[in-house]
């Protein structure tokens, strides 16, 4: 596998046509090359250091890690040693519920599980390429698959070994997952929750802001069809929700404009409470190219994450 | 009140259930598809459900009401109103039924003379632009200037020709059908009941309604004076009263100027009398009541022909015949003489029967051809029939007979048949029977009809039968055969025998053929017309649907309603077309707004 797909870049292709190239693994490895050489700068740049000790100056030391302040104190010449580490412990909160395997163009677009499936797994290898130690939580109506925060090349294939075997669960209960994670992050960390959000807004929002009290950084990718935010359809039809049977008979036509309305409202609303909390919030469409979405989760101004 | 000018298209009311229908049928189950983003919808709808359904019904509403307004524009209702000075040119006809029973005086007043001033009221308010009919009695409409009707109705006196109400509307139906402007139709009428019959009525009916009661009224129904001609002696006449008065009448009945004995007569059951037949001729018998308040129908005329018996020969050894005469001969119907034959061609008036000896048979029918007798005897039918029931005889069994042929033209004076051949005929004063009167040949000597029947030929037939007729004015009256001229009078009509006439007025008319009268016809009022009885309301508007009727003093302000009637069609196109818009507008709404 190489970087790109021809001389295109795999980050910026349909994220169907991408899903057709080979295994996840393989995939998503071409993406995150794709996506890292397009940020044309090292993506260290921005790690984080931790302070280590101070040991005395030796010649062909550098300058800049001279601890002037000691030198005014002590009237001799210590240097810094930092110690290069692990320093993010993200977590990706997956929602594996029946909604998320919902596709509205079978055949053409990838189900919002599979996108979302993808996309963890690229985010997993951006933060494990950056020594970030990366942990897996798959949910549903009940928490289903839990990886804890490890760096290495085997970590990484154990989290696209999971992400591949995930199926459609059948409810969405996002709290537990949610409150699950702050167990595994002891240390403040990153949180991204990759959802359609269709859930109870209620304890998802109380479950994230107690995340974000817990000091965590929190980002959440909410996933969404084309096909959810127009209402298309035959003349009349019966929509029927696949995790609740719920139902509701209406003409596509006459109800377009106000569920358009509607859903745009539902997505003002996440991102305001959110954003009240100081949780990232990125609306993703299915259709959108994993770089560009991988951009907007990742890239920050001055650095990623 | 709200009248259609063309009400068929009130059939197409049902269609207003149309949009109720189509909604009912569109409420199949719609297709499922799965949709996780349900919540949204059931947020969507949960805030717009009610106004959405409120838009919808609307919706429905203003559809029913777009058909219901189109249909009902399309059947032109239009809205009378009443006392409006001026009204829209119109077409009016104007029945005014000066039938008998309007000479009927009420209060002093001759009803007709009420609904005169009703139908002066009614051209008063007509216009030069109006197109006005007038209808009476004798069934002739007629259209002309209102001068020029107006002084018709102010000539018009009481008619003898019954007038049918049901038939009068219908033809001022007609009248009006292709008018193209609005149109009425205005009956004036005493509403007698006996005149009222069932009419399509598809454009505005106005009825004039009397206002007062028709007087208590006796008159005579019929008058039959019995078997003709009448024999010297006495005579029986038999007189039938009718009408709605309960009270008792003297009645007089009288042959020519001789004054008769009065008698009591009430309606219910024939009176009866005897009168002295004068001498041979044509005589007037004359029924008469006192006077009430209904003249026209207190008297009735009829003729009667006096005739001397006839004087016969017959065999005395044709059995059947010698018995029958013999009777008629006891009874002074029939005397010993040489004036009739019975049985043989004589010289005089003869009744034939086929000779006993075949070989006879072309000698006689050559002597029927010297005599001017165009019935001859052909071949001989040996089958077993029934003759044809008429006016001289019953059906009676035939097993032998002689086929009567008529020689040249088309056969007449045919008076009975077998299987639709004659089997009796008449050429002047001889009359060929196919038959002997032998049981052998036909059930008819030893039948009960035989001796009137020898009766008929001796004193009737073979003597030139009188048709006596009866009928009433203005209606047809078949004549016989014959028959080639009527008289009254000075007054004489040509006519053609078999053909209808019909008499103008009341009286006796005599039939002419040739030199000879050989009947006559007494016309008299209808008996119905002595019901003076008017009709319901209820049976008014039973019998003609949709009639509007108003005190006949008040018929003048509500004449030319259809001319003063609002035409409520262009309300209703208006109101169909703001329908329209408003469903245009409601399903875009609902489009854009759900």
């Amino acid at each position: 596998m190489t970087t790109t797909h021809g001389s295109a870049r795999l980050d910026l292709l349909d994220p169907f046509e991408v899903s057709q190239l080979g295994g996840l693994e393989v995939v998503t490895e071409g993406l995150v090359e794709g996506f890292l050489a397009g940020l044309h700068r090292s993506p260290r740049r921005g790690f984080s250091v931790e302070f280590a000790e101070h040991r005395m100056y030796q010649p062909g030391d550098e300058l800049r890690y001279i601890d002037w302040k000691l030198l005014g104190r002590k009237d001799r010449l210590y240097v810094k040693q930092f110690e290069e580490e692990t320093n993010l412990r993200a977590m990706v909160v997956l929602d594996s519920s029946r909604s998320m395997a919902w596709s509205g163009a079978p055949g053409h677009r990838l189900s919002k599980l599979d996108y979302a499936r993808r996309l963890s797994a690229a985010l997993a290898l951006v933060l494990l390429r950056q020594r970030d130690a990366t942990g897996l939580v798959v949910f549903a109506d009940a928490v289903r698959a839990v990886l804890p925060p490890k760096v290495s090349r085997a970590h990484w294939l154990r989290i696209v070994a999971t992400l591949a075997r995930v199926t459609p669960g059948h409810l969405t209960a996002a709290a537990p997952a949610l409150n699950g994670v702050v167990e595994k992050l002891r240390r403040r960390g990153l949180v991204v929750f990759v959802s359609d959000l269709l859930l109870d807004q209620a304890p998802t929002l109380h479950a994230l802001k107690f995340l974000r009290h817990r000091g965590h950084a929190v980002l959440v990718l909410h996933v969404l069809d084309p096909a959810e935010l127009e209402l298309e359809g035959p003349a009349e039809v019966r929509y029927e929700d696949p995790e609740t049977a719920a139902a509701v008979v209406l003409r596509p036509r006459d109800w377009a404009d106000v569920y358009r309305q509607t859903v745009s409202g539902v997505v003002s609303g996440w991102r305001q409470a959110l954003r009240r909390e100081g949780i990232r919030y990125h609306a993703i469409r299915t259709d959108l190219p994993f770089g560009r979405a991988l951009r907007d989760a990742l890239v920050r101004p001055g650095g990623i994450a | 009140m709200i009248g259609f000018l063309h009400p068929a298209w009130l059939w197409a009311l049902p269609a207003a259930a149309l949009p109720l229908i189509l909604h009912l049928v569109a409420r199949r189950q719609p297709p499922t598809v799965p949709f996780p983003a349900v919540r949204y919808l059931q947020q969507v709808t949960r805030d717009h459900q009610r106004r959405l359904k409120l838009q919808h019904w609307l919706l429905l509403l203003a559809r029913t009401l777009f058909v219901l307004a189109v249909v009902l524009a399309a059947a032109a209702p239009t809205m009378a109103r009443d006392g409006l000075a001026g009204h829209a040119p119109a077409a009016l006809v104007l029945v005014l039924d000066n039938s008998p029973s309007s000479g009927a005086v009420t209060g002093g007043t001759p009803v007709l003379d009420r609904l005169r001033v009703a139908a002066r009221g009614v051209l008063d308010k007509a216009t030069t632009e109006d197109a006005v009919w007038l209808v009476t009695a004798d069934g002739v409409a007629r259209r002309a200037p209102i001068d020029r009707l107006r002084a018709a109705v102010d000539s018009l006196s009481p008619s003898e020709i019954r007038l049918d109400l049901g038939g009068a509307l219908g033809q001022a139906r007609d009248l009006l059908v292709d008018a193209g402007r609005p149109s009425e139709i205005i009956v004036l009428s005493d509403l007698q009941a006996t005149a009222l019959t069932a009419a399509e009525v598809t454009v505005p009916v106005l009825v004039g309604v009397p206002d007062v009661v028709p007087p208590p009224n006796l008159g005579v129904a019929t008058l039959d004076p019995g078997p003709q001609p009448w024999s010297p002696g006495k005579n029986r006449v038999r007189v039938q009263l009718l009408g709605d008065s309960g009270r008792s009448s003297p009645l007089t009945v009288q042959v020519g100027a001789r004054p008769g004995r009065p008698q009591l007569g009430s309606v219910g059951a024939a009176i009866e009398t005897t009168l002295d037949a004068p001498t041979p001729g044509w005589w007037l018998v004359t029924a008469e009541l006192d006077p009430d308040e209904f003249r026209a129908d207190d008297r009735r005329r009829t003729l009667v022909r006096v005739l001397p018996v006839a004087r016969a020969q017959w065999d005395p050894a044709d059995h059947y015949l010698d018995a029958a005469a013999a009777t008629l001969r006891d009874g002074d119907r029939l005397r010993d003489g040489s004036e009739v034959a019975l049985g043989w061609l004589g010289p005089g008036p003869s009744v034939v029967t086929p000779p006993s000896d075949l070989a006879a048979l072309g000698s006689l029918n050559r002597a029927l051809e010297r005599r001017g007798v165009p019935w001859r005897f052909g071949g001989p039918v040996v089958q077993e029939q029934m003759s044809d029931s008429g006016p001289l005889l019953g059906a009676t069994r035939v097993t032998r007979r002689f086929r009567l042929v008529f020689a040249g033209g088309a056969p007449r004076g045919i008076e009975a048949t077998v299987g639709g051949e004659p089997w009796i005929v008449r050429a002047g004063s001889v009359v060929l029977i196919g038959s002997r009167f032998d049981p052998a040949w036909t059930g008819l000597p030893t039948s009960a009809g035989f001796v009137p029947l020898v009766d008929a030929l001796a004193n009737r037939l073979v003597r030139g039968e009188q048709a006596l007729l009866t009928g009433t004015p203005g209606r047809p009256v078949r004549l016989p055969d014959a028959v080639e001229q009527v008289l009254d009078g000075p007054r004489a009509w040509r006519v053609e025998g078999g053909a209808s006439w019909r008499a103008p007025a009341s009286g006796v008319y005599f039939l002419r053929s040739g030199p000879d009268t050989v009947g006559a016809i007494a016309v008299n009022l209808d008996p119905r017309e002595s019901e003076l009885t008017m009709a319901t309301l209820a049976q008014v508007r039973s019998l003609w649907p949709g009639s509007r009727l108003v005190p006949l003093p008040r018929i003048r302000e509500a004449a030319f309603g259809a001319g003063a009637r609002g035409h409520l069609r262009g309300s209703l196109l208006l109101l169909a077309l703001l329908l329209g818009l408003a469903e245009v507008a409601l399903a875009s709404l609902r489009r854009r707004g759900a």
